[in-house]
């Protein structure tokens, strides 16, 4: 299981750690009781520093989706959907839309986007469901 | 029956070191720069047709640079051989090892500041897979191997005959490498985005390969320093026996220790072929030449250091 950090990524990269986690959780590709790698081992691998890591497994299991235990590192948790506000939930896709509009995409274009998007989200987790099944 | 004489003994030994060194030579130093394929010089990113120019200079120098070092090792042991000084055939051993290695990171370090000033940047992928301690070290072996050393020294100091402290010492110095195995488990570079999963195995398996032969030169080490108490608690009579006995456990390890470095070399080779060597890149986080874990390297350093003081002052005392 990988995380892709880019270059030209705006955002601080404790938060890409997070987002990056919480996709893989969506995508299935992280189910309950996997472990995270530890946060000297992340810092030591990318070579940031580790409160940067400490800062985003934290921001992680504040939202509730990872335990963090003595001796056992940072756990993935039950999935029981998080309760999160409409407008909260909506303010990052009022961003990205924004963005795309402000890149000259038609509203056509925005909506094969999201749908694209949509659906490969939907295949990626069946396919990790599959998997997870075999295993 | 007799035992082997010291000029038989260390004739043994050296064999086995100048054959292993002739195959290293040929079969992998020889073809280093371009193992990457011609992309690469010694792991750094060259442009096209770098080998129809300025590459050849490179790679002339290179080739010089191994056989004056060659050149210079095989005339201290034909020093060693005309003046019948057995005694410093493992100090050439060691001082092989010595001078090879910071030859060659002096080389890599040059060949890095003068080739690879502005290396690429590409995104960095991370993995989430956790490295445990436990899946690369045995613990039950790592007991064991302490168990022997304690073993040994309680044998020596308990029998209270002189003898001389210095060998045992640097076996001993030479052996521990827990400290090594540990720093390389935690050690990681980064991975390329592209191509994930190939270079996080391939990285994976050349951390296994560097612990396995850590683990058989510590084998070597080992035996080598049992050798010391068993000669005090043999039967006099019986010494032939112990020496031959010796002498074949030594051949079969250091046997096994050479099939696990070629076959770790070999692995290297097939697998790192057409992926992106650690340090010819940047991360968006890091520069690429600080691929190499810190605490590691202040290891290495103390680790060999230890190993080249004891050796001088054997040499001097």
């Amino acid at each position: 299981m990988f995380l892709a950090l880019q270059a030209n990524d705006k955002r601080p990269v404790y938060q890409q750690i997070v987002d990056g986690v919480k996709a893989l959780i969506a995508r299935n590709g992280l189910r309950e009781g996997m472990t995270l790698p530890s946060v000297r081992q992340v810092a030591g691998d990318l070579g940031i520093n580790l409160n940067t890591v400490a800062v985003a497994y934290r921001q992680l299991q504040d939202e509730g989706f990872v335990t963090v235990r003595h001796g056992a590192g940072a756990v993935i948790s039950s999935r029981t959907p998080h309760p999160i506000d409409e407008a909260e939930l909506c303010q990052p896709l009022r961003t990205a839309l924004t963005e795309m509009i402000l890149a000259g995409k038609t509203n056509q274009e925005i909506e094969e986007t999201v749908h694209r998007e949509l659906a490969l989200l939907q295949q990626t987790r069946s396919c990790n469901t599959e998997k997870g099944g075999a295993l | 029956m007799t035992a082997p004489t010291d000029f038989e003994v260390m004739l043994l030994v050296t064999a086995l070191v100048v054959l292993s060194l002739l195959y290293s030579l040929v079969k992998f130093a020889w073809k280093q720069p371009l193992r990457n394929g011609p992309g690469f010089f010694l792991g750094i990113e060259v442009p096209a047709g770098f080998y129809d120019g300025p590459g050849k200079r490179w790679l002339t120098g290179y080739h010089a640079i191994l056989v004056a070092l060659h050149l210079a090792l095989a005339a201290a042991l034909g020093l060693c051989f005309a003046f019948k000084r057995w005694d410093l055939i493992p100090l050439w051993c060691g001082g092989f090892a010595l001078v090879y290695v910071p030859a060659v990171v002096a080389l890599n370090l040059w060949t890095r500041h003068k080739l690879g000033a502005r290396p690429p940047v590409r995104a960095v992928a991370l993995s989430l897979e956790s490295r445990r301690l436990g899946d690369y070290i045995s613990w039950p072996a790592e007991a064991l191997f302490a168990a022997i050393i304690v073993a040994s020294w309680w044998v020596m100091l308990r029998r209270g005959v002189a003898i001389d402290w210095l060998p045992p010492l640097q076996m001993t110095w030479a052996a521990l490498i827990l400290p090594g195995k540990i720093a390389l488990v935690r050690s990681g570079a980064p991975l390329p985005a592209e191509r994930a999963e190939e270079h996080y195995r391939y990285q994976d398996a050349m951390r296994r390969n560097s612990i396995h032969a850590l683990n058989a030169w510590g084998c070597l080490m080992l035996v080598t320093l049992c050798g010391f108490p068993l000669r005090l608690i043999w039967p006099p009579a019986a010494l032939p026996s112990l020496v031959w006995i010796f002498l074949a456990v030594f051949t079969a390890v250091f046997a096994w220790m050479m099939i696990v470095i070629y076959r770790g070399m070999r692995l290297a080779v097939t697998m790192g072929r057409d992926l992106l060597p650690a340090g010819s890149w940047m991360t968006p986080f890091r520069g690429a030449t600080r691929h190499m874990n810190g605490f590691y390297l202040i290891w290495f350093a103390i680790w060999i250091g230890g190993i080249l003081g004891l050796n001088l002052y054997s040499l001097l005392r």
